[in-house]
């Protein structure tokens, strides 16, 4: 055996298990979603299956939830996005200053990252209860009549919105602070000599300076924003009225729920394009704003 | 005096915005240390964001909980999918990355192109056809089913494979030359000194594993097999439903986390592009 056989021989050694898990449970299942597709598959009668062209792509544009649903997770990615990166950017400003107690200003507005997304759900669901909730409480404190929140289809996915972001903010705002620490003190000190005022500063120092981290953090958002299932599934399960209905629950429902395997796997294939499209843009974007 | 006043103001807007952070973090533990009447009897006043002023009432609700369900099995069964994925994902994916930095061989560009692709597909959007995966290999409703899906993992593989780039190709091949196989190379040279590297998917896998929840919901029918982000909705919908007992098992699962996240502190951030951002 020559080295290079020998060499190749190795690292597919290496390589193997790793290769045999994504292939088992990445490739084989997204080639399969392609195939399923076209297929009429409907999981309690697999022998039954059969071609069915495009069948499934045209019913699925037909089909008001799943075209809810698109609205659903473009509304949520609009507020979400600007919200969370936001919060995360005035926290880490806030922070950024030194000041006593500043570390425990840190953990807490960090507190709630250690929280899972089912842990979240399922305590916001208690918090925002209508009739006997702490949200509604604290607000009748200061005499805001009680909001229905969750159970209004205007109200639902903004407050998932507002979880979400709570959520998410502490994690970017330490990412941002990494960021801002990264910004040479001299580049300040210039400013001053040339008479800058704070605002200047902000805008024409700090802001452009943070591009690159801020465009990172907002397109992560963004991806996994799209991807939105946890909360509406334990807060709302897609109501009221699929208000909170968003892509990938539709997909698990009628997939998972309805056993149409067909049916889901083509709304994996729209959707899937849909990710894969805006994660190639971004990920180009941030490329040429990283050099 | 000017100055005094600015300062003050910004104190009070810090804290108001810590009080926003923290106070339902804080309603879930205290919630969970109360008897069910009086977290709705304090809800909006001061005391509903302390515990119960009875001492002999704070781990009540556990003891109640435990009763009820068999929470150290819930416990348990999430170490062990953790614990699992974790250390399976560190050596499959550091073998992965160690072929990719120290081997030239067939395929190697094209491989590591599909994988690259791969770090594009959504994997939320595939679970149906990884069910029916699970499903022909019969491995539904095992721990198994569980565990295998989580370990394989493109952004490991490639953070790993950066990070022995690094190891001197030197040390590599005076150890060869004394007779050590890639085998040993591997687990004694490149491993060892990649500490960072293994900290960070380590702890990024622990903590993805720890609060998967859809996965685990779908393949898993046996409750006795159900990890705690599983146990949760389920405790949540079992009636008679508590309040306080749903925030005792909520403070539970999330006990181990803060613990991660106290030791691990400085290998959170490296996450960033894997799973980590708030909304996952």
């Amino acid at each position: 055996m020559n080295t290079n056989k020998r060499e190749t021989l190795a690292a597919y050694s290496f390589l193997a298990p790793a290769l045999i898990l994504l292939g088992t449970f990445l490739v084989i299942p997204a080639l399969m979603a392609i195939y399923y597709a076209f297929t009429d598959y409907y999981l309690l009668t697999p022998d039954q299956r059969q071609f069915v062209g495009l069948q499934n792509f045209i019913e699925i544009f037909k089909d008001p939830i799943f075209i809810q649903s698109l609205k659903n997770i473009v509304l949520f990615v609009a507020f979400v996005i600007p919200i969370q990166v936001g919060a995360a950017l005035g926290l880490a400003l806030l922070i950024n200053k030194p000041r006593k107690g500043n570390i425990f200003f840190k953990v807490a507005y960090f507190s709630p990252v250690v929280l899972s997304l089912v842990v979240i759900s399922v305590l916001w669901l208690y918090l925002l209860n209508p009739s006997e909730g702490l949200i509604n409480s604290l607000l009748a404190n200061i005499g805001i009549e009680a909001q229905p929140f969750l159970s209004s289809p205007k109200q639902a996915m903004l407050t998932i919105v507002f979880v979400s972001a709570w959520q998410g903010a502490g994690y970017q705002m330490l990412i941002f602070l990494a960021g801002l620490q990264n910004i040479p003190s001299t580049v300040y000190e210039a400013g001053k000599i040339d008479g800058v005022n704070k605002w200047q500063n902000f805008f024409y120092i700090t802001l452009p300076l943070l591009k690159p981290t801020s465009v990172l953090i907002m397109i992560t958002t963004l991806i996994s924003a799209f991807k939105l299932i946890i909360q509406p599934m334990v807060m709302t399960q897609g109501g009221p009225m699929n208000s909170t209905m968003t892509p990938v629950y539709y997909i698990y429902q009628s997939g998972f729920s309805d056993r149409m395997i067909g049916y889901s796997s083509a709304m994996t294939v729209i959707f899937g394009i849909i990710i894969g499209i805006v994660t190639l843009l971004q990920s180009r974007l941030t490329k040429e704003d990283d050099i | 005096m000017n100055k005094k006043l600015k300062k003050s103001i910004e104190y009070f807007f810090l804290i108001l915005l810590a009080c926003i952070f923290i106070f339902p973090l804080l309603w879930m533990i205290v919630s969970s240390m109360k008897p069910e009447a009086e977290i709705y009897l304090d809800m909006g006043s001061v005391q509903s964001l302390l515990p119960s002023l009875d001492v002999s009432q704070w781990f009540l609700t556990y003891k109640e909980l435990f009763s009820r369900f068999d929470i150290p099995q819930y416990v348990i069964n999430s170490i062990i999918y953790a614990v699992t994925i974790t250390v399976g994902s560190i050596v499959v994916n550091a073998m992965a990355g160690f072929a990719f930095a120290k081997f030239e061989f067939r395929g190697k560009k094209l491989l590591f192109g599909v994988l690259l692709v791969l770090l594009i597909v959504p994997v939320e959007t595939i679970i149906i056809t990884q069910f029916t995966v699970a499903h022909t290999l019969g491995i539904l409703n095992t721990r198994l089913a569980v565990v295998l899906p989580m370990i394989g993992n493109m952004f490991f593989i490639y953070l790993f494979s950066n990070f022995f780039k690094a190891v001197p190709d030197e040390i590599i091949e005076s150890v060869k030359l004394d007779g050590a196989n890639n085998w040993i190379v591997f687990w004694k040279i490149v491993l060892p000194m990649s500490k960072p590297a293994v900290a960070t998917v380590g702890i990024l896998s622990f903590i993805a594993s720890w609060n998967d929840y859809l996965w685990p919901l779908m393949v898993l029918t046996d409750t006795d097999k159900f990890p705690l982000q599983v146990a949760i909705t389920n405790i949540n919908t079992t009636q008679p439903v508590y309040t306080n007992q749903v925030m005792a098992i909520l403070t539970i699962s999330t006990i181990p986390l803060i613990i991660v996240y106290i030791l691990a502190q400085k290998y959170i951030l490296q996450g960033l592009g894997g799973s980590g951002t708030g909304i996952k």
